[in-house]
């Protein structure tokens, strides 16, 4: 699809800034997005080539603004939903809930 | 069927991955050395093949053998496997005459995605 | 409402990924044990001193560089260095003539069990949209000046091949043993950004 993921050649996004000696994972949540990620690949929830393709359906906008592995949180919660894992009303009551336990 | 994947095999994961080379014998479109030029193609579906090769002229460098076809495998719609090939363009047929005169890029291209310049 | 002073409610990702891991743990979907190895493997047991090896025995060997820029995933694979997302190699060779540089403009495609994951530059937005188009002038930001005479060939991973690059030898490091050479090696060079630089004169050999 023609989507902001393909990026090749397109201006305006600055300089590359690479950070020196940088962790392999920022964040505690960023562990385990990738984690379950490649469990859940490795265990055949889904495909590389559908992994990808829900990235690209994030939308632009959201793309754009988010970090690498949100974009992996963001495919996790659409295709495991859409491939039958989860549905939307359990992990909408699972984030309600956690969210409550928390404040 | 999906499985779980236990802590004993995660090594075993780690270490085999998941090629997506078909070992099957699946004639090729093309033979290095030729001439292609990529599809001027726009799909609303998954596909590999980045805008800024689309329309343009390579020459096939390489052919790396049988692999499954992600535009048909993202979508539940089989395999399709199907040769790749490395395609090697210059810097100015994709970025115009001001690129530079010497150097050049590399892509991967399925089959389905080039057509032969006679 | 109960006080849990000894935390801010989570983020919104740490929510998220809490809720999905789990949902998928409780159905018996994934195992965490199994997650936890998962994530410690590629923490703390895989990165680019692996690539390194594979570099510095190529300096030394040149049947194992032949074999190498022949059939990369043989080779490499000699080494232990094999699976995912390292299935199907190809190593190229900078020379006199050529400097080869990688990326993966669609995604954040990385041979990793040579580099292991992939700094964070290189899977954002300005390498992915630069380097194809400008590869001077990105390689410029790393430091490396790649003269006129010599090609630059930008590699963009659309597919399953992962690419990594063989850098040249630099003067300076004859009779070296190969764990001296790798040390030399970083990951930049590995993808291209960056050349081995000759050691500091009086480097102990």
């Amino acid at each position: 699809m023609n989507g902001v993921h393909d990026l090749g050649g397109m201006h305006g996004f600055g300089p590359v800034n690479p950070e020196p000696n940088e962790p392999v994972f920022h964040h505690e949540w960023e562990r385990r997005v990738f984690g379950v990620a490649i469990a859940g690949f490795g265990g055949g929830l889904y495909n590389v080539d559908q992994f990808r393709h829900a990235i690209e359906r994030m939308g632009a906008v959201a793309y754009l603004s988010s970090s690498y592995y949100e974009h992996w949180l963001s495919m996790l919660e659409t295709l495991l939903i859409e491939r039958g894992a989860i549905t939307k009303q359990e992990l909408d009551g699972r984030r309600e809930q956690l969210s409550r336990g928390a404040k | 069927m999906p499985v779980v994947v236990t802590k004993d095999f995660v090594p075993e994961l780690v270490r085999t991955g998941g090629s997506t080379r078909v070992h099957k014998a699946v004639a090729p479109r093309f033979r290095v050395g030729d001439h292609v030029l990529v599809r001027n193609i726009h799909p609303e579906h998954h596909t590999r093949l980045p805008r800024y090769a689309r329309g343009k002229r390579g020459i096939v460098d390489q052919d790396h053998g049988v692999f499954v076809f992600p535009d048909t495998s993202a979508h539940e719609q089989g395999e399709k496997p199907q040769h790749v090939y490395s395609v090697r363009f210059t810097a100015r047929e994709l970025w115009g005459p001001q690129a530079s005169e010497r150097d050049t890029l590399r892509l991967d291209l399925w089959d389905d995605y080039l057509d032969l310049v006679v | 409402m109960p006080d849990h002073s000894h935390t801010a409610p989570p983020s919104d990702p740490e929510l998220r990924i809490k809720a999905l891991e789990s949902l998928l743990v409780e159905k018996q979907l994934i195992d965490p044990d199994a997650v936890d190895a998962i994530i410690e493997t590629y923490e703390t047991k895989i990165g680019p001193r692996n690539g390194a090896k594979v570099i510095a025995r190529a300096w030394v060997d040149p049947e194992y560089k032949a074999r190498l820029l022949a059939d990369g995933t043989k080779a490499i694979a000699e080494l232990g260095f094999t699976g995912v997302q390292g299935e199907d190699m190809v190593v190229v060779e900078n020379t006199d003539e050529v400097h080869n540089v990688v990326v993966c403009t669609l995604c954040s495609c990385y041979p990793w069990p040579t580099l292991g994951l992939p700094p964070v530059w290189y899977k954002a937005a300005p390498y992915r949209a630069r380097l194809v188009r400008d590869p001077r002038g990105v390689l410029l930001e790393f430091g490396t000046r790649i003269s006129d005479d010599v090609e630059v060939r930008v590699w963009d991973s659309n597919a399953e091949m992962r690419y990594l690059v063989l850098p040249q030898r630099p003067a300076g490091t004859e009779g070296w043993t190969e764990e001296q050479l790798a040390a030399l090696v970083s990951r930049d060079a590995m993808i291209g950004t960056a050349i081995v630089q000759p050691p500091a004169q009086g480097a102990a050999s």
